[in-house]
């Protein structure tokens, strides 16, 4: 057993090297009950600097320090905004990303570490606000 | 305080208070708020600027004579987006607003500016802000802006809510700004302030979540995105117009600091020489003569002659950063500055130091990592500029033959010079990679750029920009060079010479204290193949670079603008090919300039750095031309 590396052991609920518990695993598989709610399928959480050109996807978590995470949250890096990647730069990176009615570019190396979910057209509704999204609560322990 | 640029005072319609207990207000809000435009038009150009004690960060303060209270002191604080002390600056804000900043006085209000164009996410910091619980005025800036792209804000909403007066304004345009000394006169008339209940803010997520809240139920509808910005990046950002169009502008901003701002600076020159020659008759001949017209006078105005090309070169910086360009050719250098540790942010810097290197310092502001922007300081000075030309040019002319390579396009003298100046470069990129691989690696602090909207630039903000970056640049020729100056006279005339009766005279440049020096030293730089004449040139051109011409000249008893051909000559026969090319590489490497030493002091806020940052660049100068002086006698004999 101590040869398998600890995340590929899904199931067991496990913490990054931060000390926060994460309620993926690093395949994106998911472990914690409240996601039971959603709709059954396959939940496909990738990372940030997957997102094609033109696609907008849903913020989960961000895997940085905490300094850099209060930073990118600060300029609206937070669970449940919606995210646009916009353009690469001319040499292919960074990439700009809208976010919060702001672009911000970020290295490849950065975007690697910000969790998206796919959007759902509920997410898309523009009347759609995270702070009445039920859930939001619950994934703000998460950041916790 | 500087007195010099008063504007009239604006008489308030309300009675002036002569005294209350309000004495201090601090400025605060989120970069990119609008926040130095406010405290410009607040203070009316009357501030002055320092570091706090022990940190990097700048400390601006100004009398409030913008609104016509110029018994007020206004506290600008570093832009920041919380109050989270993860930041120099974030800690810097906690403790002056605390009270706790030696040296600077408690605040007793606080102005507090939020860009409305983005409110839900500048909000975020208000709940921090409101937090410590002092008198706070909330500004929302650009609402002009907002409203025109179909935002809309219930300001009296957002004050219950936030339980501080909220004023709707527009900093570029002065409109709204009435707010403020009418918050002033309340302030002042009323001692206690009204206490606020908010909810205990915990992480950057629930600070984010109330702030959405907040913005909710104010009714705030954030503007549309203008898609004039992103159809204009489709083409300064496009994977082969992005690129040609940076070189394009890259190129324009060279030739004209260099067609434009050299004749410029001569002219400049020349005016200033000419003031020193009006002067000199007014004083008694002798050596208080000497000291302020040879000493003074012609060092400060070796460096004033840099001022209009320095301004010029601000001026199309101001340009870029106004109109948003500046981040875009952030972003599309990234990826070259990467490779050598440094980010994007650093080029404009870099680029500028081609110029002159203090400028390029002061224009390092603009990265937020310390790292990154500590690495840039360093590397600068490697970067050819303006000051090393007329040493370049003495030494070409008269060294290096005439001869034209692939029918008269390229000739031996420019192969030199862009040796020269590629040099330089490599010395810089060189350095950064040592330097981000060891000392100053910061894997932790990643690239965060932010894009922001095109704008046209207003002439107000570029000419205070101008303002801004001249008072630095004359403070620092006003103290640091002086004082150099005029030890540098003094040694170069001592110890005097007793000439008969009560006559004294200065002594000859070989038998003064820097002649002396220069014999001294003489044994160290006899292996790059110098002479001690050559030791007091690279002595004295610590002062700056250019002075080694004008002190060549003195040596050999030639004026180098009317007898250049006679140095020349007089270099030919004083030195080998191996020398004078072992000198070029030294000036391409050797940190020689006074100036750029004090504008790193200032910057670092240590003598630590330009003290490591000289000897480094010493020690790299004696062993490249150690190298080049042998190279060259072992290959032309």
């Amino acid at each position: 057993m101590s040869m398998v590396p600890k995340h590929l052991n899904p199931g067991v609920c496990e913490s990054d090297h931060y000390g926060r518990i994460l309620k993926y695993d690093h395949n994106g598989r998911s472990f914690g009950l409240h996601l039971s709610k959603r709709p059954v399928g396959v939940r496909q959480v990738s990372m940030l600097s997957e997102l094609k050109i033109g696609q907008t996807a849903v913020l989960v978590a961000l895997e940085l320090p905490e300094s850099v995470q209060n930073h990118l949250m600060h300029m609206g890096f937070v669970p449940d905004a919606l995210v646009t990647a916009l353009r690469r730069a001319p040499a292919g990176d960074p990439t700009v990303f809208a976010i919060d009615g702001m672009e911000i570019a970020l290295r490849h190396e950065t975007a690697e570490a910000i969790r998206i979910r796919p959007a759902t057209p509920d997410d898309l509704n523009p009347h759609f606000d995270p702070s009445l999204h039920t859930e939001s609560a619950e994934l703000l322990e998460v950041v916790r | 305080m500087n007195a010099c640029c008063e504007t009239p005072a604006f008489v308030p319609p309300a009675p002036r208070p002569s005294s209350g207990p309000l004495k201090t207000v601090a400025l605060i809000g989120p970069p990119n708020s609008g926040k130095s435009t406010l405290f410009n038009r607040l203070t009316g150009l009357r501030q002055k600027v320092a570091n706090y004690p022990g940190v990097t960060v700048e400390q601006r303060m100004g009398v409030m004579a913008g609104v016509g209270r110029d018994d007020l002191t206004l506290i600008d604080l570093p832009g920041i987006y919380s109050l989270t002390p993860y930041s120099e600056d974030a800690r810097v804000s906690i403790d002056v607003l605390k009270g706790k900043m030696p040296g600077t006085p408690k605040p007793d209000a606080v102005i507090l500016v939020l860009d409305s164009l983005h409110l839900t996410r500048q909000l975020m910091l208000a709940a921090p802000v409101l937090e410590v619980g002092l008198p706070t005025l909330v500004l929302l800036n650009m609402t002009d802006l907002m409203e025109q792209r179909g935002g809309h804000i219930d300001s009296l909403k957002l004050a219950r809510e936030l339980g501080a007066p909220v004023a709707q304004i527009s900093a570029t345009h002065g409109t709204g700004i009435d707010a403020v000394p009418l918050f002033l006169h309340q302030q002042t008339n009323r001692n206690a302030p009204t206490p606020l209940a908010l909810p205990v803010m915990g992480n950057a997520a629930s600070t984010h979540s109330w702030a959405a809240q907040v913005s909710r139920k104010t009714g705030y509808q954030a503007p549309l995105s203008v898609e004039g910005t992103r159809k204009i990046d489709n083409i300064l950002l496009h994977p082969i117009w992005g690129p040609l169009l940076f070189l394009v502008v890259v190129v324009g901003v060279f030739e004209v600091v260099f067609s434009i701002g050299q004749p410029l600076s001569d002219g400049f020159g020349d005016i200033l020489a000419r003031m020193g020659e009006f002067v000199r008759p007014l004083l008694p001949a002798g050596w208080l003569q000497s000291l302020v017209l040879d000493g003074a006078w012609k060092g400060i105005s070796s460096v004033l002659v840099f001022l209009p090309q320095i301004l010029l070169l601000f001026l199309f910086i101001g340009v870029l950063e106004d109109t948003g360009y500046l981040a875009r050719a952030a972003l599309i250098a990234d990826r070259v500055m990467r490779t050598t540790g440094l980010n994007g942010k650093a080029f404009i810097p870099l680029l500028s130091a081609y110029a002159c290197a203090v400028p390029a310092i002061m224009a390092t502001r603009t990265i937020e990592n310390k790292r990154d922007r500590m690495a840039t300081i360093l590397v600068t000075p490697f970067m050819t500029c303006s000051a090393r030309l007329p040493v370049y040019m003495l030494l070409i002319a008269a060294f290096i033959p005439n001869i034209m390579y692939l029918h008269g396009f390229l000739g031996l003298r420019t192969i030199v010079m862009l040796g020269l100046y590629l040099a330089g470069f490599i010395g810089a990129m060189t350095t950064a990679w040592l330097l981000k691989s060891s000392i100053l690696k910061s894997s932790e602090t990643p690239f965060i750029l932010e894009l922001p909207q095109y704008r046209m630039p207003t002439l107000r903000s570029l000419g205070m920009r101008l303002m801004d970056r001249a008072n630095v640049f004359l403070r620092q020729a006003g103290t640091v060079i002086l004082s150099v100056t005029l030890a540098l006279w003094v040694l170069a005339h001592l110890p005097v010479v007793h000439v008969g009766g009560n006559a004294y005279a200065a002594p000859e440049l070989a038998d003064s204290v820097i002649g002396r020096l220069g014999h001294f030293i003489e044994p160290a730089i006899a292996p790059l193949g110098f002479n001690w004449k050559i030791g007091i040139g690279l002595l004295s051109s610590v002062l700056a670079r250019e002075v080694m011409v004008s002190t060549m000249g003195t040596l050999y008893g030639a004026d180098p603008a009317t007898q250049a051909m006679h140095l020349q000559t007089a270099l030919h026969h004083d030195m080998t090919l191996g020398g004078a090319l072992a000198l070029m590489i030294f000036f391409a490497f050797a940190m020689q300039c006074t100036s750029t030493m004090a504008v790193v002091r200032r910057e670092t806020n240590s003598w630590k750095w330009p003290a490591i940052q000289f000897l480094y660049m010493l020690f790299l100068a004696w062993g490249a031309a150690f190298v080049v002086n042998h190279a060259v006698m072992a290959i032309f004999g």
